[in-house]
């Protein structure tokens, strides 16, 4: 329990220590690098460990953040009344409060955990759904399914409706047909948009609070419009906890008995069953845990500070994205994916003057690795292994013809 | 123990049948082995060898026949199951986890006896560092016994050939099996490895107390260690006996003159 | 039933746009074992390709040319061998820098590759120095006339030549794979390479035939998308990845590395799509397909003309 300690200390010291004193932007920065880290090493986990090649990661985030963002959206509502955030020093809050006034953890903060969890098992539940054609199916056929698996939930977020915005509203606009009780004025609702079918044009329509069943919240997260409205809370605490605890769970796995298990599926598919592993529930876990904790990720994306929800978080693009950090750091290395994803994710910075050229590089990046490091960086090493070290030796002392390695026959 | 009066039959096979498309690359084709047997499983190139390997331990079902490991049905399983309940393999072209440790390897082959929960192992829960720590001392064991243990850390795809098939072995016998089968684990090693391999096998045998089925092209370790042999060609079984029997079976010396390009098994015994 | 009517030709016209592309994926599939994920590039290449010369051809001879006053047909033919002989060259040269290196790489390497090609040329396209960042609309090649009408459907010229130089090109290439040598040698490769090489195939040959020709063909898809169409998005425009991706739908629902397959399979994703979206929702478009996909690998993952096999161990 000592690592998770650390990360802990470490998350509090970010928070309390490193952002006040680096500015709004720069914290922004580590902020999403936090964010990378835990989506690149829960990636690892499946594309690296296993050798299942997914390519619908940002599927999860999104249904995650989604998950979440409906639990502290509409929770809030229902629990204060309004859509503010209520949490303490150690969470995101708006510049105006005076911190001297704030506990270190808000009742809001509990909130903001029970939806990342929350947000984690509704991914999970979708990374089982997801896992089962891993059972069937190899290599690129599977990674085209996982792919179809983040449009289709792309589109099925463009397919929900506008968020519902909680207002007083006046008895009669709410309750046309029925006599306003003597001292009743307005009645706490929930306005929304639709397209009327008849005249294909918009209204705004009302519905008491009191009226609206549970399960209508959950298709009303804003369609193609985004999920605007969610309360902020993500702070580089709650980042840097999550991404320390992705990065135990990871090493965890991937020294346990279990790890070894997933790493000879990746290796050889059919020795690993001859010895006794059970492939398909190996695969199967896999996705799980990887896409709760990609779900946890995507709750704390949809709850940061300047980011827009919306359908598109689901998209390819995203998810090229993640597997372009899991690739750089080498397929199956945790410390590789954190450093991939800290570099990824501080290009664009450095790239800000001539912005096209990022994805540019990143291709070539790509490209050259699988020529000549078809591994990816550290390949299945962690950065301190001696491995890695030796071979930078021999490579840096002579034959540079040998950089080849597996490729060449 | 070969010779004791009254022995169990550890694995029944019973007329399976294999075909691909219109290929019949095994029919009929049955089997016993008592505890303690080392049996040969001969025949000439594509004659459907490892076809039974591949039937015996679930990686292709049988299109007929029945399968019993110690009393169970077996046919139908899936290969993790069927290694659960004693049956280990090794591939005739090899199919080490490269990438992984040499003490990997074969600590991967104790996953399937180990009883800890994925939650106890992120905990380090004291059974599961316990039951970690056995395996890995086991896994130690068996490379020792091979010979690996200066090796435990390298990558296994660097491993030297002869090396690989020995890790092939003690991989499978991690899996702590009953019956142990060898697809060609002499394949591509000089005389005196194989000299070597064929004492190591019989080591193997007396140690692990392991019943092994053996495919092999040299004919002199096969006529060496193995008790009896089953011929198999085209699919079908042509003889089955002891050695002595089957050198001399006239039908056994047609299949093998009848693919010039195989070792006679008169050569392959003057050869040894 | 005028919905119906025109549901199918447009059926028809997307679905043999998929079916040309899908051709390209399924060519390399069936040789390589790996989705090309850089000819869906190609093929808007071929759009850009033809754009920019036609705008060319258009300044040089002082015209202006629109619907009404469409350009010559040789022009629109010119500009269509023109596509298709830059991104013929295109695909030959992606095939030897990239993917050539990987031949004996584990096929996710190649995967990898390609998504690097795919975005490689995606975002170099878009330089301001390329084809920059807008989408921009392609002269008119064609008369925009109405050859026939049933009911209140108009067949116009534009329908008529895409769906004839699809279906053209098509037959082509089944001549080429089943009636000539470098075909035989193609479906030897494609079978199995090793044995191929052993009874004296150039292999690397025949690879690189294959890129040219599946690059060919996805040009004239990128050149008819952009008379059908006329608005080309810019080169990382993900709507293009999404018509690439459907492409390869067609194909592995046809029966990947099958030729015939991907006719058939482009037809069907085609037909899904606009049915789908006519009958019931045209949000919806991405969903069918990719849930047609995932039905089809998990109960059928030959396809609809493929055959399963089983992995020898
Ligand atoms: N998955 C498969 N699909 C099609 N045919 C197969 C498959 N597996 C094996 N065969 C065929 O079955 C026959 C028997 O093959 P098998 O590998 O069992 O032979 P073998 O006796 O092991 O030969 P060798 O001594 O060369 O190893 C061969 O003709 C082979 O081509
Ligand atoms: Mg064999």
């Amino acid at each position: 329990m000592l690592p998770l300690l650390i990360g802990l200390v470490f998350a509090a010291v970010m928070q309390l220590v490193v952002k006040p004193n680096i500015g709004d932007y720069p914290a922004k920065l580590v902020l999403d690098i936090g964010i990378a880290i835990s989506l690149a090493v829960s990636l690892t986990m499946v594309n690296g460990f296993t050798g299942q090649f997914s390519m619908g990661h940002a599927g999860f985030l999104a249904v995650g953040g989604y998950a979440a963002g409906i639990v502290t959206y509409y929770g809030s509502q229902r629990i204060w009344g309004d859509r503010a955030t209520h949490g303490g020093i150690l969470s995101g809050r708006p510049l105006a409060i005076d911190p001297a006034t704030l506990p270190l953890v808000g009742h809001g903060d509990w909130l903001f955990l029970a939806a990342l969890v929350v947000g984690g098992l509704v991914a999970a539940l979708l990374g089982f759904l997801v896992g089962l054609p891993s059972l069937r199916l190899k290599g690129d056929y599977l990674a085209i399914v996982t792919l179809g698996f983040g449009e289709i939930v792309r589109v099925m977020i463009q397919q929900t409706n506008a968020t519902l915005k909680p207002q007083d509203i006046a008895w009669e606009e709410v309750y046309p047909a029925l006599p306003r009780p003597a001292g009743v004025e307005a009645v706490a609702s929930y306005a929304f948009d639709v397209i009327d079918p008849a005249t294909k044009l918009g209204r705004t329509v009302y519905q008491a609070v009191s009226d609206t069943p549970a399960w209508d919240v959950l298709t009303h997260v804003g369609g193609s419009l985004g999920f605007t409205g969610i309360p902020k809370y993500t702070s580089l605490f709650w980042v840097y906890i999550v991404a320390s605890i992705t990065i135990f769970a990871a090493f965890r796995l991937k020294q346990s008995t279990f790890g070894r298990a997933f790493l000879s599926i990746r290796e050889d598919e059919v020795a690993a069953e001859a010895m006794g592993v059970n492939t398909t529930r190996y695969k199967v876990w896999a996705f799980v845990i990887s896409a709760f904790f990609a779900g946890v990720a995507g709750g704390l994306f949809a709850h940061t500070l300047g980011v827009g929800l919306s359908a598109e978080t689901a998209g390819f693009l995203k998810s090229f994205d993640i597997i372009i950090m899991v690739v750089l750091g080498g397929l199956g290395s945790i410390s590789g994916a954190v450093i991939a994803a800290v570099v990824v994710t501080v290009l664009p910075e450095a790239l800000r003057d001539i912005p096209q050229y990022r994805l540019i590089i990143y291709a070539l990046a790509l490209i050259l690795i699988m020529i000549f490091r078809p591994k990816g960086l550290l390949g299945t090493h962690e950065i301190w292994d001696r491995a890695v070290w030796k071979r930078v030796r021999r490579r840096g002392g002579s034959e540079p013809g040998k950089a080849k390695g597996g490729s060449s026959p | 123990m070969t010779s004791s009066g009254r022995r169990s039959d550890v694995l029944r096979v019973q007329s399976i049948s294999k075909s691909f498309g219109g290929l019949k690359a095994v029919q009929d084709f049955s089997l016993t082995l008592c505890e303690g047997d080392l049996k040969g499983l001969i025949g000439p190139n594509g004659a459907g060898k490892t076809t039974v390997f591949n039937l015996l331990t679930g990686v292709y079902k049988p299109d007929s026949g029945a399968i019993s490991l110690s009393d169970a049905e077996v046919a139908g399983l899936r290969p993790n199951q069927i290694c659960r309940q004693g049956m280990a393999r090794t591939f005739q072209n090899i199919r080490l986890f490269g990438e992984l440790p040499v003490l990997d390897n074969v600590r991967l082959g104790t996953h399937v006896r180990a009883h800890q929960t994925l939650l106890g192992a992120a905990m380090r829960s004291p059974f599961s560092v316990g039951e970690e720590r056995a395996m890995t001392a086991r896994a130690r064991d068996l490379l020792a016994f091979f010979g690996l243990e200066g090796r435990a850390e390298e990558q296994a795809r660097n491993l030297p050939y002869g090396d690989q098939r020995k890790l092939e072995i003690a991989r499978a016998l991690a899996t702590s099996p009953k019956v142990l089968l060898l697809d060609e684990p002499a394949a591509g090693m000089n005389s005196g490895e194989k000299v070597a391999l064929r004492d190591l096998i019989r080591r193997v045998q007396t140690t692990f107390g392991v019943t092994i089925l053996l495919i092999e092209h040299d004919m002199g370790l096969v006529m060496d260690i193995c008790q009896r042999i089953t011929v198999i060609d085209y699919g079908v079984t042509i003889a089955e006996g002891p050695p002595e029997a089957i050198q001399n079976d006239p039908k056994v010396i047609e299949a093998y003159l009848g693919a010039p390009d195989e070792p006679s098994v008169e050569q392959g015994v003057a050869r040894a | 039933m005028d919905t119906f009517l025109q549901t199918l030709k447009d059926a028809l016209a997307i679905g043999s746009l998929y079916a040309l592309i899908a051709l390209g994926y399924t060519m390399v599939y069936g040789i390589l074992k790996f989705i090309n994920f850089a000819h869906s590039d190609v093929v808007v290449l071929g759009a850009w390709g033809s754009l920019v010369l036609s705008r060319w051809l258009e300044a040089r001879t002082g015209s202006t040319w629109t619907t009404d006053t469409p350009a010559p047909a040789y022009i629109g033919l010119l500009v269509l061998l023109a596509a298709m002989v830059f991104c013929g060259l295109v695909g030959f040269t992606i095939e030897r820098l990239a993917y050539k290196p990987l031949r004996k790489a584990p096929r996710l390497n190649v995967l990898i590759t390609a998504i690097g090609v795919s975005l490689f040329l995606q975002n170099t396209g878009q330089l301001e120095s390329l084809f920059g960042n807008r989408p921009r609309s392609i002269p008119a090649l064609l008369p925009d006339q109405t050859l026939v009408s049933i009911g209140r459907v108009n067949v116009t010229t534009l329908d008529v030549v895409g769906l004839g130089t699809a279906v053209a090109l098509m037959v082509l290439l089944e001549w080429l794979v089943f009636h000539t040598k470098m075909g035989r040698a193609m479906r030897a490769v494609s079978h199995n390479t090793t044995t191929a090489s052993l009874m004296g195939v150039p292999v690397n040959r025949v690879i690189s035939f294959t890129f040219v020709l599946g690059s060919m063909l996805a040009a004239a898809g990128g050149f008819l998308w952009s008379l059908k169409y006329q608005q080309i998005g810019q080169t990382a425009d993900t709507s293009w990845t999404l018509l690439g991706l459907k492409a390869f739908v067609a194909a592995v629902v046809g029966g990947i590395g099958n030729v015939r397959g991907a006719m058939v399979g482009g037809l069907a994703i085609g037909s899904l799509e606009m049915f789908g979206c006519a009958y019931y929702k045209s949000s919806m478009a991405d969903v069918y397909v990719f849930g047609v996909l995932i039905v089809v690998l998990l109960f059928r993952p030959g396809g609809i003309l493929g055959k399963a096999t089983i992995e020898k161990v």
